[in-house]
């Protein structure tokens, strides 16, 4: 349909507008956004707390709706409910955020990047003059779709209007959005949470950390070069896992560990099992130079923040070290302490959280100098109010995806 | 059923699913041989899924933690996602691409025995990671068929002999490919909410995901409109894949690298 339009020729600005006047616009969306970058110097980020919020989105719905429903002929809305303009406003939301793709976010030394907000696209105003034609884009087509009632615009308004209600709410949802960080102590009640701009916040309830556990893999072996001190041996990668009776080769040498001890100290010439607090692991090796069959043996350690690591020097060229332990699972076992007296036991750990009166509170750190003798726990609470709104716009692109993939195009269709 | 058994199963897994590749092939010509072929297929699955449910039973926990188990997963599910294309779309050369893909995985864990035991960090350790790499494994390479097509078009359209066919089949796999792209970024973030409490952070890796997630919405719409422009559609097609390979490889090269929480170097 619109082919034949095309090829008829016609002057700039004639009805109706095409891709030439959309990016026009567009562009001159992205030029007035950087003019208001360079020339309004606010250190304020544009955001709306609720209530504001809540009304903006109202008050939006309702506008796009008056202007589908009363002012669908004038040429601006009739223009936003055609391709051109979806098409030329997803291409420059795509050319805005491929740029954050390529510049770091991070405050830059380079005066064209710092002036144009180069550095901090997502409150660009160029950045949000053309996700806001594209919002008003996405709304008004859905508006439309959904007003015509039609079960073969069923996928259609799933992808169309899950998109819409996942960004709107996303990014109206930013003001509302609260995210603390509390540092919580073994055997201590803390409540003084504080945020990203390190503001102390008073919270309605304490947590009590009872235990804070690490799990740790056993440490790897690495060989490594004495002149450069880089592992030489796979790239770097795939270690070998330190377990008693195992046997590694490394080049021409055969690496046996014949003891070894998650908890140690050394005593004297050996190390034995000990349990106090910064014991370091440490296994007893042989290694044969195949080359010579000779075999030598030692002890090794990967050290701690109390003992100093130690390594076998096996040639001129090499020493076999062992590496610090990984952490394989972080949690902290917490009470939960309201005003009115409740105490609510919860163990937290990484991807498990918590919910508890409308925050959701993650593991998120400890004292990793201290590793598992931390008697820290950072904890994380977050608040996101317009998170139902986000997920059900989630969900109903998930649906619309299987939609998609089981339904296929018009195109083939036809 | 430990690991130890691995190389029996798999190595039965692998001769059962190329005799049905090698049925499927000639099914190309006798179409009669067709029901050998998945049912070869569909046997060479049903022992890998016997050997992921008793391995499951003797761990006593879900096979999901190292890298050679989550290779696993993808041998398992790739085979899945294959037979409901198939089901679906009836493209034969696309079963034999995700059997020869799960095939490949089976391989690489019989020669990586050491990664049986990788360690994996927390954040990592959560039922999100697999439906979210698997889907995205599947979704890059559909995607990458069809910028395949698109070449071939480019390529046909080059010479004059482009036949409209060549951009249906494009336009079938973006389809394929999108849905399961917008169902990888999608699981992402739900995974993200409950691992580092945000389901948005603009991670560059991120960002280029969503970039690469455009450049297909700008085919769609573009083909769903202009249904008879092929040359441009098919220039779209090309460069939308190139944003693919910078979010899938290039990200790592570009300034904004170190700020990434998906660069997992050692």
């Amino acid at each position: 349909m619109s082919e034949n339009q095309h090829k008829i020729q016609r002057n700039l600005w004639e009805n109706p507008w095409s891709y030439v006047e959309s990016f026009f616009i567009g562009f001159g969306l992205i030029v007035t956004g950087f003019f208001l970058e360079v020339f309004v110097t606010t250190s304020n980020t544009f955001t709306l707390k609720y209530p504001f919020n809540v009304y903006f989105l109202a008050a939006y719905v309702l506008l796009l709706i008056v202007l589908y429903k009363w002012f669908s002929t004038t040429q601006i809305i009739r223009w936003l409910t055609k391709v051109p303009a979806s098409i030329s406003s997803i291409a420059l939301v795509t050319l805005l955020v491929m740029v954050m793709g390529i510049i770091p976010q991070i405050p830059s030394e380079n005066n064209i990047i710092t002036n144009l907000g180069l550095n901090h696209i997502t409150s660009n105003w160029a950045f949000l003059l053309i996700i806001f034609q594209f919002l008003t884009c996405l709304g008004l087509i859905t508006i439309k779709r959904v007003s015509q009632l039609k079960w073969s615009n069923f996928g259609f308004i799933l992808n169309h209007l899950g998109l819409f209600l996942a960004l709107i709410a996303g990014i109206l949802g930013t003001g509302d959005l609260q995210r603390l960080s509390i540092n919580v102590y073994e055997g201590k009640p803390s409540w003084i949470a504080t945020d990203a701009q390190k503001n102390e916040i008073e919270l309605p309830f304490a947590f009590y950390l009872k235990d804070f556990l690490i799990d740790e893999y056993n440490p790897k072996l690495a060989l490594v070069d004495n002149k450069s001190g880089s592992i030489a041996h796979n790239n770097g990668k795939n270690l070998y896992l330190v377990e008693k009776g195992e046997t590694y080769y490394f080049h021409n040498f055969e690496v046996k560990i014949n003891e070894f001890f998650p908890n140690s100290g050394r005593i004297g010439d050996r190390y034995e099992k000990v349990n106090e607090i910064g014991s370091p692991p440490s296994a007893y090796i042989s290694v044969k130079n195949t080359k010579t069959d000779s075999i030598q043996s030692a002890w090794i350690s990967s050290g701690s923040f109390r003992y100093p690591y130690e390594s076998f020097k096996i040639s001129d060229e090499y020493s076999i070290v062992m590496t610090i332990p990984e952490v394989k699972k972080f949690s902290s076992d917490i009470d939960i302490l309201t005003k009115e007296g409740d105490r609510i036991s919860t163990v937290l750990e990484v991807n498990k959280p918590f919910k508890f009166k409308g925050w959701k509170i993650y593991q998120l750190s400890y004292d990793d100098k201290m590793g598992k003798w931390s008697n820290l726990s950072v904890l994380e609470l977050v608040r996101d109010p317009w998170l139902p709104l986000i997920y059900i716009g989630i969900f109903m692109m998930i649906a619309g995806a299987f939609y998609m993939f089981w339904v296929g195009n018009k195109i083939t269709k036809n | 059923m430990t690991w130890i058994d691995f190389p029996l199963y798999s190595s039965i897994s692998i001769a059962l699913w190329i005799m049905g590749l090698l049925f499927l092939v000639i099914s190309y010509k006798k179409q009669t041989v067709l029901k050998f072929a998945n049912l070869l297929l569909v046997m060479g699955w049903a022992v890998l899924i016997f050997f992921v449910i008793k391995l499951w039973l003797e761990l006593d926990r879900p096979p999901m933690r190292t890298l050679g188990e989550t290779r696993l997963w993808y041998a398992t599910f790739l085979p899945l996602i294959g037979f409901l294309t198939y089901i679906r779309w009836k493209y034969k050369w696309f079963l034999a691409y995700s059997i020869a893909m799960a095939a490949m995985f089976l391989v690489i864990n019989y020669l990586n025995p050491e990664t049986y035991s990788k360690t994996l960090m927390p954040a990592l350790q959560s039922p999100w990671f697999i439906p979210h790499v698997l889907v995205y494994l599947f979704s890059y390479a559909v995607l990458a068929a069809s910028s395949i097509v698109a070449i071939k078009g480019l390529y046909d359209s080059y010479h004059q002999n482009f036949k409209m066919e060549t951009l249906k089949l494009a336009d079938n796999l973006v389809y394929i490919g999108f849905s399961f792209l917008t169902l990888g970024l999608l699981f992402g973030a739900l995974w993200a909410k409950e691992a580092w409490g945000h389901y948005w952070t603009w991670d560059p890796k991120e960002v280029w995901a969503f970039l690469t997630w455009m450049g297909y919405l700008i085919y769609i719409h573009y083909r769903h409109f202009h249904a008879h422009k092929t040359k441009q559609a098919l220039t779209i097609l090309a460069m939308a894949f190139v944003v693919l390979l910078v979010c899938w490889f290039g990200v790592n090269y570009l300034p904004v690298a170190n700020t990434s929480v998906h660069t997992y170097t050692q």
